[in-house]
């Protein structure tokens, strides 16, 4: 983590330090990271996942031609159920739900001492 | 803590009232910061100042009114020049002025804290938590 983030008072960081550090050890975040690493280290799942960016990104290019055909459709409903019953992916799928639930549940409670929505003001400017 | 086994490993949790904890003191020292406590301050005084409620009220009433024909590009040019000038008196009012600034800075503070804590946990905290766009 940087330690030196010239944006932040030191307690603000410190504080947001201890808070990411617990976080990031809590049994959602635990359990996500592990199934993430399960991931990233399944050749087979990268290997899919790739092969669906690359036919999902074809079909794009050949709609904005006029040019899509129903063996293109069909190879990719293929893939994405190939995808959705691997169960490395839905274990990412799964945990990374939790985990974004759990952030959900922390945002509440530094909202609701602040009065106001921390995470979206936190975020990038909208439209 | 909380130890809970996963295949072969035991692992080690922080519990979820230290957390919840963590979240609170961060949520105590971010209310007590200078930003905040300006922000809070300058939201009082907007609510309060009848001037400034007035000028708010007069330019959003007139964009609102604009807004079919801004996206026509078909406004008057009187219609232009009367919102122009209602922005001006809106952005040269000093509680809005105030509670702008006091704003941008609360908000610069959040997201280097929220950047800071996405780095950390390989998750994005405000993408997860935040309104969806648009």
């Amino acid at each position: 983590m940087d330690t030196s983030n010239p944006n932040l008072p030191a307690n603000i960081l410190a504080a947001t330090e201890r808070m990411a550090a617990a976080i990031t050890s809590s049994e959602p975040f635990v359990v996500f990271n592990n199934a993430k690493a399960h991931l990233d280290n399944d050749s087979g799942a990268q290997h899919l996942l790739k092969r669906l960016s690359a036919v999902q990104a074809d079909i794009r290019k050949r709609q904005m031609n006029g040019d899509v055909a129903q063996t293109d459709l069909d190879l990719l409903r293929a893939i994405q159920r190939e995808v959705q019953s691997n169960p490395i992916i839905i274990d990412y799928s799964r945990t990374q739900q939790e985990a974004i639930s759990y952030l959900t549940q922390i945002n509440q409670e530094i909202s609701q001492l602040l009065g106001v929505d921390f995470a979206s003001l936190a975020g990038p400017a909208s439209c | 803590m909380t130890q809970l086994s996963m295949t072969d490993q035991t692992i080690t949790f922080t519990s979820e009232s230290e957390v919840r904890q963590a979240a609170r003191d961060f949520a105590r020292v971010m209310a007590e910061s200078v930003e905040f406590q300006a922000f809070m301050a300058t939201t009082e005084k907007l609510r309060t100042d009848a001037e400034a409620q007035h000028t708010i009220q007069a330019f959003q009433q007139k964009q609102r009114s604009l807004q079919t024909l801004q996206m026509l590009n078909a406004v008057s040019a009187e219609d232009q020049a009367e919102l122009d000038q209602l922005q001006q008196a809106f952005f040269s009012n000093p509680t809005t002025t105030a509670y702008l600034q006091a704003q941008e800075n609360l908000i610069a503070i959040f997201q280097a804290s929220a950047d800071l804590l996405s780095q950390s946990i390989g998750l994005s905290f405000s993408a997860a938590c935040g309104p969806g766009c648009c």
